[in-house]
């Protein structure tokens, strides 16, 4: 985020000095780089395979929640965050809304985040380390259950996903996984 | 009420320790002292080209060699009531310590472990006479005291070391109410992790400052690295275990391993909770007792709240009032979720830190109907109003963490370099014992980076005033090398956590330390009000030694 921040930021400098073409206002807010870190947000992947949020995409602000010691935690130890959802790219139809899940990594336990409002942002929390969010289309007016019955529009991966066995990969290679991207 | 601090020591081990263990090395009395490989859970992962690798900084263990017997054996701590005016005579001394069965050389203020209670009327002064007997320099810092400049215990910024043999007279002032500690500010790796430390108990001058409770009771956190052969050495010349620092294997609840309390059914007990550990922090559970949060290092909070859990860095303190409300043992654990790197996973780890038996006899008085009122605090919140005004306005000074390395080892070098798509938030194990190990003070300088001035560590020097305001905004880098959790401690002055990452703090309370997670930004206010030449630094032992600290003067 802080380094697509930086990006927006050359845009607009450049777009100022007659560079791009594109006008300013074509949608994305030049916002100056706060001093805020971008490490835990969660970007909401797409599956592409929705009608009306085939380009849907979005992002997942991690916080701690509300804690007397800075650092929330469970009795268990476990990290206590709040999440800030946000989609875009989406178009509804009628009597349809989009909703937010959080799941662990084998998908045996799921909890509802709730809702998207009408500007397409929900707030929840967990307390799992590692957890997937998974964004669906569920009917409007229908109560939801204990998970999704619709089909999936988005899905993201807590960071802490990223860490995995490094008997997996050698862990004497010199080639950082992160080369590849991930 | 009664303050609870003699305890009763037994035998147990803390965490396993003899996966790696590498057997005896010229450890008896009298020998030349050597490195040994650092115990380590047999899971952890280690790079076959490191098997034979030792710090680069010479082995060094306090009275290694020394028959154990011609020291004096600590005993558990005692009270010592301070009346305005009084002067306390106390030592630090090289004493006879037994943890988990062995007797261990280590060190003690006033001959006890922890060392002695000192408990004073807020408002109070008095005179500390501090003579050293261990074969080291040393000086006694007063963590949290808003005292005066020349009494602060830093080597070279308030004072001179105080060499072996030579006494130092310290005039304490207690302004706030609350626990606070003392510690040596000279090699803390070292002094501070054989058992130089000890409370302080400022009592407050106005009734019904807390709720009330049947019994009060202080609880000092700590870990110790320890084998088969005994204390690990330490590095001569500087610490090892610079990258994160040194986690113990056992952990200790008032310098024993089986901590035991015995109270009666519906008591109230107010336990004063103190991290004094190098590196690691705790979340402490009351095996599924109540926890009420009243207060931590410098005040009450706003408001008293519910907590499942006490998240407690190193030289934080926190005061809460847990209930036992049924006839049973409850387990004090230090509950946490450990990383295993080799697996990618995290593992839930529970360590026994002691145990509350709570016997039939019902609790007289009873405090449960008061204990269930949380209690908002007018005085605090009173205390702070006069800073919301700053609350939303720009930084003052910005502060990145960071570190350089230089020299590591190449396996711990890949390593890191693969290691890095995940940083956990905090360290709540040591996930890299071998490495961490090998890294020591000279191939690791941990950063306090001035953003506005680019000057590091104690090339900067703030310059404020008496009565000034000071917005701190701190950021924990999480793409360095290594990036890690860091206590950030503020001497002489108070300071208020405003926010984290842009979200509002909304129960306050006055810090002298807090921890800023990996990642994280943290805005703190520091409330400038005592004159002098003061430093802040990260509170993990080796971090302080590998670099991280600066200084800031206040002019009156």
């Amino acid at each position: 985020m802080l380094r697509s921040c930086y990006l927006l930021l050359a845009v607009c400098i450049l777009s100022t000095a007659g560079w791009a073409s594109s006008p300013p206002n074509s949608g994305a807010e030049c916002v100056s780089p706060t001093f805020r870190s971008d490490y835990y947000q969660i970007k909401l992947v797409g599956t592409n395979k929705v009608r009306g949020a085939r380009m849907a995409k979005g992002m997942t602000g991690v916080t701690f929640a509300q804690s007397p010691f800075g650092v929330a935690l469970s009795e268990s130890g476990t990290y206590v965050v709040n999440l800030e959802l946000a989609m875009q790219n989406v178009t509804l139809d009628e009597g349809m809304s989009l909703v937010a899940w959080v799941s662990t990594p084998q998908i045996d336990q799921i909890r509802v985040i709730g809702r998207f409002d009408s500007q397409f942002k929900v707030a929840g929390s967990t307390d799992w380390n590692k957890f997937l969010v998974v964004i669906t289309l569920e009917p409007k007016d229908t109560p939801l259950g204990a998970t999704w019955t619709g089909p999936i529009v988005a899905r993201g991966m807590s960071r802490s996903g990223l860490m995995h066995t490094l008997a997996g990969h050698g862990p004497y290679e010199t080639e950082p996984c992160a080369v590849y991207g991930y | 009420m009664t303050l609870l601090v003699a305890f009763t020591a037994s035998l147990s081990g803390g965490q396993d320790h003899s996966g790696h263990n590498m057997g005896d090395m010229n450890m008896g009395p009298g020998s030349k002292i050597a490195w040994r490989m650092v115990p380590m859970t047999a899971t952890m992962p280690m790079a076959p080209d490191m098997m034979d690798d030792v710090p680069n900084v010479a082995p060094f263990l306090p009275g290694y060699g020394m028959d154990v017997s011609m020291f004096a054996e600590a005993k558990p701590s005692e009270i010592i009531d301070l009346a305005h005016g009084d002067t306390l005579r106390m030592d630090a001394s090289l004493v006879r310590r037994t943890i988990g069965g062995k007797e261990y050389v280590m060190m003690a203020y006033g001959g006890m472990y922890p060392g002695p209670l000192l408990r004073a009327d807020r408002g109070s002064k008095v005179v500390v006479e501090f003579t050293n007997n261990i074969e080291m320099p040393t000086t006694v810092h007063w963590h949290g005291l808003r005292l005066d400049n020349a009494f602060d215990g830093v080597p070279g910024v308030t004072q001179d070391p105080i060499l072996t043999g030579e006494t130092f007279t310290y005039e304490l002032i207690f302004p706030d109410e609350g626990m606070f500690w003392y510690h040596p500010h000279m090699r803390e790796d070292v002094q501070q992790d054989l058992g130089l430390y000890g409370n302080m108990l400022v009592d407050p001058t106005t009734k019904g400052f807390y709720g009330p409770a049947n019994r009060e009771v202080p609880l000092i956190l700590d870990d110790i690295l320890i084998d088969d052969n005994g204390l690990l050495p330490f590095g001569e010349s500087g610490p090892t275990h610079a990258l994160m620092g040194r986690f113990g294997n056992v952990l200790m609840v008032n310098g024993i391993t089986d901590y035991k309390l015995q109270v009666d059914k519906g008591d109230v007990v107010r336990f004063y909770l103190t991290n004094v550990a190098n590196t690691r922090s705790f979340n402490v559970t009351f095996g599924g007792a109540k926890i009420k949060i009243v207060a931590s290092d410098v005040s009450k909070y706003e408001r008293e709240q519910f907590v499942p859990s006490v998240v407690i860095s190193p030289a934080e303190r926190y005061i809460v009032d847990v209930l036992f409300d049924e006839t049973r043992d409850y387990q004090i654990s230090n509950s946490i979720q450990a990383i295993d790197h080799y697996r990618g996973v995290f593992v839930p780890e529970v360590h026994a830190l002691g145990r509350v038996s709570v016997s039939s006899k019902p609790s007289n008085p009873s405090f449960v109907t008061d204990y269930s009122v949380l209690r908002t605090n007018a005085d605090t919140i009173a205390d702070i109003d006069r800073f919301r005004k700053d609350f939303g306005r720009e930084p003052d000074h910005k502060l990145r963490l960071t570190l350089k390395v230089h020299g590591l080892p190449m396996p711990t070098v890949r390593m890191m370099e693969i290691d890095t798509l995940y940083v956990p938030p905090m360290e709540w194990n040591d996930t890299m014992p071998m490495m961490n190990w090998l890294s020591s003070h000279d191939q690791v300088d941990w950063i306090l980076k001035d953003e506005e001035t680019g000057k590091e560590n104690m090339d900067i020097q703030w310059q404020w005033k008496v009565g000034d305001v000071v917005k701190i905004r701190i950021f924990n880098d999480p793409k360095t090398f290594h990036p890690m959790n860091h206590p950030f401690h503020v001497h002489g002055q108070r300071f208020l956590v405003t926010s984290m990452d842009g979200v509002a703090n909304t129960n306050l309370v006055w810090k002298d330390t807090a921890i800023v997670p990996v990642g994280a930004t943290m805005d703190i206010l520091v409330d400038v009000t005592n004159p002098g030449t003061w430093m802040a630094h990260c509170h993990i032992a080796e971090h302080l030694h590998s670099g991280m600290m600066l200084g800031f003067t206040v002019s009156k």
